[in-house]
């Protein structure tokens, strides 16, 4: 019985797949797998554009496994390596560079190399006329482009024009977080809060200008967005004033170079700004629709329709965002756990400022649901007084 | 009382405000998801083997997103199996790409936060973070599944006798509508925690080549990319079991008559 459904269900994917498969889609498709191959080519023909020189190994001699144990009982292996690689870019180019290689179990900053991996090398020197070096990381381009070409190919053939506007929208928002990046660091870090809100304002203009063009719509969403990211963070900001930042810890930060809170605060307003979009977006396109079907709705009407959709949207993306800052924490809360950590230390120093940024990314997203659906009402209701 | 519990509290307070039962129900799924993530962390430190609390982990955490988030089972449940079958691919594409990129532990820019850690622990840092990557893209995968699936319940109802392959085209039709701002999100959720990464790499002059292979920087794109992968891996296969699900229903009514 099942087996039937599913041929059926093949079936009409098929069905489907050949319909949806028009001439442009082939090509497309036949496109991207073209250029697909042409840019793992080149990224796995790149090395003479490094700096730096890249060694590929050739031949790998692993020693014995020595065992350790550190005073919180936590026992490994280390492991001598000796590879010997050949150069690939350099004056030296062609010759075998011995290369010293110590790795563990666990992997944690070190890791094993095997026969054909290619890696940068450091502290390159000769003596007696032989090379060696000490390795400085795995060449990864290649899974760059590897992964973000399969990614791109699926967009573009499964959601077509929308998955090109998407893709769009990602490029854009990309440059211009390197350009205000660029300028946070020319200042010196001072108007952080200034550069990054002033982006976040120019994010959601061009992101929503590409996702539903110069409309009502746009300016309905828009309006929300701002209102909603506004106040969360205002709150957010507030709550943290009053209760003296307690259980905060900012020095936990990872990779600061400037004053973390106000970096901690873009930082927030950043991530939450894409949910806080969506959800926004969503609940506008349902009054719009109920406009359209009904265009003597009231406006309380829509008001309660706007926040019944807004209600079963917010959980689920307030867990996106939870879960995305979160995880970033597991590592690091591990290692903490594992050094004889208490849970609340490891919390503390670990977690705390992703649950902050979670729970005002939060908060943000609920706002907005009100927010939202009055802007829409109001819009919608002055248009059908005319 | 300590920050964040001053903000969860306000978070509680206009979670309820706003949704009402649904609201508080909201703001619950969000405190069980935490205990079952840190109840992860727990668990790999006690050896448990990482694969293994990863699809445990993996598959509590959807079906309290999901079950919790809706009411209207029709929805949810299809929304489950959609996204446990993506939650299977995406493991193995993950175990795949972590194995290729070995951007397991920490990087040469942790060395600061590390100082005085024991970090050689006997747990292989690459499976825990294969643990971690599938983690960050589960909440995208519920949210996408759940809008496809709820989108699909309401075309059945109102059109009962549409044929599998209207459906299914109508499935990838809700998916062009929503791809463009999901994405947006998952976006904006990455680039927010990569803003003092990339201040430190344009502060240090890193270069394109160095950039593209840093431990850390290749980490956190593989999580980007492979939580667009599971949006719009959700979005057929979302279609494909609703597909499947509604004849089976169907298949039910019959034979009983």
């Amino acid at each position: 019985m099942n087996s039937k459904i599913w041929s059926d269900c093949i079936k009409e994917v098929k069905s489907v797949s050949i319909l949806q498969l028009s001439r442009p889609k082939k090509y497309l498709l036949v496109g991207m797998i073209i250029f697909g191959v042409l840019a793992l080519i080149f990224v796995t023909h790149n090395q003479s554009l490094y700096q730096r020189p890249i060694a590929q190994v050739v031949s790998v001699s692993n020693g014995q496994a020595q065992r350790t144990e550190d005073e919180f009982k936590n026992v490994d292996h280390q492991t001598e390596q000796v590879l010997s690689t050949r150069l690939m870019n350099g004056k030296d180019r062609g010759k075998k560079v011995t290369v010293q290689n110590t790795y563990s179990d666990s992997q944690p900053l070190d890791q094993q190399y095997r026969v054909g991996n290619q890696l940068f090398l450091s502290q390159l020197k000769e003596k007696d006329g032989k090379l060696s070096a000490n390795p400085a990381g795995l060449k990864r381009d290649t899974v760059v482009v590897f992964l973000s070409w399969l990614v791109i190919m699926i967009l573009l053939v499964t959601m077509g024009r929308a998955g090109g506007f998407a893709l769009i929208s990602v490029v854009i928002n990309t440059i211009l977080f390197l350009l205000a990046v660029s300028i946070d660091l020319h200042n010196q870090g001072s108007h952080v809060l200034l550069i990054f809100s002033t982006l976040a304002l120019i994010f959601t203009i061009v992101s929503l200008l590409l996702v539903l063009g110069p409309t009502k719509k746009m300016l309905a969403t828009l309006g929300a967005t701002v209102a909603g990211t506004t106040v969360a963070i205002l709150i957010g900001v507030l709550v943290l004033q009053l209760t003296n930042n307690r259980g905060v810890y900012y020095e936990s930060m990872q990779y600061v170079t400037q004053v973390p809170r106000p970096l901690f605060i873009a930082e927030i307003l950043l991530g939450s700004l894409g949910a806080v979009m969506d959800e926004s977006s969503d609940i506008v396109a349902t009054l719009f629709e109920l406009k359209r079907i009904d265009p003597q709705v009231s406006r309380l009407q829509l008001f309660m329709s706007g926040r019944s959709v807004g209600k079963s949207i917010m959980g689920p993306l307030v867990n996106v965002l939870f879960l995305i800052f979160m995880a970033d924490t597991f590592t690091s809360s591990l290692l903490y756990l594992k050094n004889g950590n208490s849970w609340g230390y490891t919390f503390n120093m670990n977690m705390s400022l992703g649950m902050v940024q979670s729970l005002i990314s939060g908060i943000g997203i609920v706002l907005a649901v009100p927010v939202v659906s009055l802007l829409g009402a109001l819009l919608l209701g002055r248009r059908s007084n005319k | 009382m300590s920050s964040i519990t001053a903000l969860g509290l306000v978070l509680l307070c206009v979670m309820v405000l706003v949704g009402g039962k649904q609201g508080w129900r909201s703001f619950l799924s969000l405190l069980l998801n935490f205990g079952f993530l840190f109840f992860a962390i727990v668990l790999i430190e006690l050896h448990v083997p990482p694969m293994f609390v990863t699809i445990t982990t993996g598959v509590i955490i959807l079906a309290i997103t999901i079950f919790m988030g809706e009411d209207d089972l029709r929805t949810t449940v299809t929304a489950f199996y959609s996204s446990l079958i993506v939650l299977a691919l995406l493991i193995f594409l993950i175990v795949f790409i972590s194995h290729w990129a070995m951007v397991q532990g920490f990087g040469a820019e942790d060395s600061d936060d590390l100082e005085g850690m024991s970090i050689l622990i006997g747990i292989s840092y690459l499976k825990v973070s294969v643990t971690a990557i599938v983690i960050s893209t589960l909440g995208a995968i519920a949210e996408a599944a759940m809008a496809i699936s709820a989108g699909l319940t309401e075309i059945l109802e109102t059109h009962p006798q549409i044929s599998n392959s209207r459906l299914i085209e109508g499935g990838m039709g809700i998916g062009r509508q929503i791809i463009g701002t999901t994405l947006n999100t998952l976006f904006f959720g990455f680039f927010g925690g990569f803003l003092s990464l990339f201040i430190w790499f344009a502060g240090l002059h890193y270069s394109f080549g160095m950039i593209f292979n840093n431990k850390i920087f290749v980490a956190e794109l593989i999580e980007i990319l492979i939580s667009f992968l599971g949006v719009l891996l959700t979005v057929p296969i979302t279609s494909l079991v609703m597909v499947r699900r509604r004849n089976l229903l169907v298949d039910k009514s019959t034979e009983t008559k």
